[in-house]
């Protein structure tokens, strides 16, 4: 509150109300939409400003180091603030290691009768052995895990719509395929102690890893988490703006791991649900994983592999992009949160 | 009897009005999966044979339809037992907890009346699974039609009995997520659902005895595989019975005290 507050005609004057008027009136005053012709006025044109000198350019090798830190600090922020809502949750431990385990078990003695039948082992020659049978449902039921967490790590994304921060996050200067990258790899983070522990056990207890050589773990190892962050990126794009999320929710849920051949050999799958299940990441992810931990695969043999998945991973990213781009064109056009 | 069918006539209203598609359909879609899975792996692997040792344990060489039963008997449970034991903490989310613990209706025709409506639902629920299995050709060559009924029965009253202790639990816990997959888990593997239970190790075998649903698939697989009739299979009939008293007993006893905390616990 400064400067003399002003008095249009018609008004009592100020000593003649009760206090809280005479403290308010002036802050109304100034709120009074002003006619915009009045320069110098609140609510005019104000004083003429000089044209701003156009920034000197700067070098490609500058702009990309900017845009490099400005992802860190996103990926920073978001990370830290997944981890002190989510981290630690009774929900986490369960759904990311007590359900998988019980599930697991459950699976493995649904498919043993059938592992263990005389003519299992000429279609498919894990089935023999049951410590490989194990390996390949326990690796398919990790994969699984972790691009189910993002599932659900974007389901928790969506109540950023119902509770209204959503608007805040795009006002914000976050770049917006960063931030939902950051996200997903928010939530890869907060489970990565899965996959420690899970690469851990498999390499020195297991006994049925066999593995090319030590450089197949980071293989492995991104094989898992590049693809696992294309595919939250895509669904946090949609989710944003998607009214029901409970339904892809329930979509992703089960199918997934049915076409994704995570307790099944993609051999067995007829062949359309071959087709859908080569658009998920999911598939190929486990492609490479299980060739290079339970079939002693090296690079050359993991190559097409590899190659099929980097393919995918940038069509996800595209897709990410242009649903954002979709959805906040259309926010802007009609204030409303949907694609389509 | 008037609060049951008041609560029964409630729930069908609001779930006629708003039906919980996406758990339903989510729920129909875990079975039909998990047939479809043996049903491919039956004939993509194994070329349409089972393993000796399943036969001997099972007394039969039908993997599919042991499958199906399984199936149709597990999301029987689930639904029913989702139903009923979400009813408090339901209520206790919509605000309207309150409400019921001071109205002058029993909680054991409340919950029943929900039960009831729930029963109806499942009922047509599990219908269109056992749809899907004929469709894939899995049939019941000997069934004995009043023993399956007496075992859907024993059943039904059995989850009856467990979802009260398990919406107890919940409404202390303030939590329905993690306890209700827990069980439905749990269930799964240590119940004889999709593969006989003597699979498992001894101590995971005594648990599962403490569920009544082990021993009502024991009546089930015999009433709907074997052709067994009510007397052959009157033993494992009042285990699941004896056990579902015991639960609805212990459900009682615990429910007063669950309502207190939860009532505490809010404000």
């Amino acid at each position: 509150m400064s400067g003399h507050p002003r008095h249009p005609g018609g008004l009592p004057r100020p000593e003649h109300l009760p206090r809280t008027e005479a403290l308010l009136l002036p802050l109304a005053d100034r709120l009074l939409p002003l006619r915009p012709v009045e320069p110098g006025r609140p609510g005019g044109p104000g004083p003429h400003r000089p044209p701003r000198r156009p920034r000197p350019l700067r070098s490609a090798a500058h702009q990309v180091r900017a845009e490099l830190r400005h992802a860190g600090k996103v990926f920073a922020a978001e990370a830290l603030k997944q981890h002190r809502t989510m981290f630690g949750q009774p929900l986490v431990v369960a759904s990311m290691l007590i359900w998988p385990l019980l599930q697991l078990a459950a699976t493995y003695y649904t498919l043993h009768p059938i592992a263990a039948g005389s003519a299992a082992a000429a279609r498919w020659p894990l089935a023999a052995d049951p410590a490989k049978l194990l390996g390949f449902l326990a690796t398919g039921a990790l994969a699984w895990a972790f691009f189910f967490s993002l599932v659900q790590s974007a389901w928790n994304f969506s109540y950023e719509r119902t509770t209204g921060t959503l608007e805040l996050l795009f006002l914000s200067p976050a770049g917006r395929l960063v931030l939902m990258l950051a996200n997903g790899a928010g939530a890869l983070l907060q489970n990565a102690w899965l996959l420690t522990c899970f690469l851990g056990a498999a390499a020195f207890g297991f006994g049925s890893l066999q593995v090319a050589g030590c450089w197949t773990y980071p293989v492995v190892l991104l094989a898992l988490l590049l693809p696992a962050m294309a595919w939250g990126a895509l669904l946090n794009s949609l989710m944003v703006f998607s009214r029901d999320s409970t339904f892809v929710y329930t979509v992703l849920d089960d199918p997934m791991w049915f076409v994704g051949g995570v307790r099944l050999p993609v051999f067995a799958l007829p062949g359309l649900l071959r087709v859908f299940g080569a658009a998920l990441p999911l598939t190929g992810s486990l492609a490479v994983v299980r060739g290079a931990l339970l079939e002693r695969q090296d690079l050359a043999e993991l190559a097409p592999a590899l190659a099929r998945l980097a393919v995918l991973c940038v069509l996800l990213l595209a897709g990410a992009v242009l649903a954002l781009r979709l959805g906040e064109a259309r926010a802007q056009r009609t204030g409303g949160l949907r694609l389509v | 009897m008037p609060v049951a069918w008041a609560t029964l006539r409630r729930t069908w209203t609001m779930t006629s009005r708003a039906y919980p598609w996406s758990y339903a359909v989510g729920c129909l879609l875990s079975g039909i999966l998990t047939i479809g899975l043996s049903y491919l792996a039956l004939h993509a692997i194994g070329g349409g044979t089972v393993a000796a040792d399943f036969t001997a344990r099972t007394g039969g060489a039908d993997y599919l339809g042991y499958i199906a039963i399984g199936a149709g008997a597990f999301m029987f449970t689930v639904r029913l037992l989702l139903w009923s034991s979400k009813a408090l903490i339901t209520e206790q989310r919509q605000g309207t907890l309150g409400a019921l613990l001071v109205a002058p209706a029993g909680r054991l025709p409340y919950l029943l009346g929900f039960t009831g409506f729930a029963l109806a639902n499942t009922v047509v629920e599990v219908g269109l699974l056992g749809g899907f299995a004929a469709l894939l050709g899995i049939t019941l060559p000997a069934c004995h039609p009043l023993a399956a009924l007496a075992g859907i029965l024993a059943l039904a009253f059995a989850v009856f009995a467990v979802s009260v202790v398990l919406g107890a639990l919940m409404i202390v816990a303030g939590e329905a997520h993690i306890s209700q997959n827990t069980v439905f888990l749990a269930v799964s593997l240590l119940c004889g659902i999709t593969f006989p239970n003597s699979y498992l190790p001894a101590p995971a075998r005594w648990l599962a005895e403490t569920l009544p649903v082990t021993s009502a698939m024991d009546v089930l697989r015999g009433a709907l595989s074997h052709g067994a009739g009510p007397a052959e299979l009157a033993p494992r009939l009042l285990t699941c019975l004896a056990l579902g008293a015991g639960y609805l007993l212990l459900g009682l006893l615990v429910l007063p005290g669950a309502e207190r905390r939860a009532i505490e616990r809010s404000y």
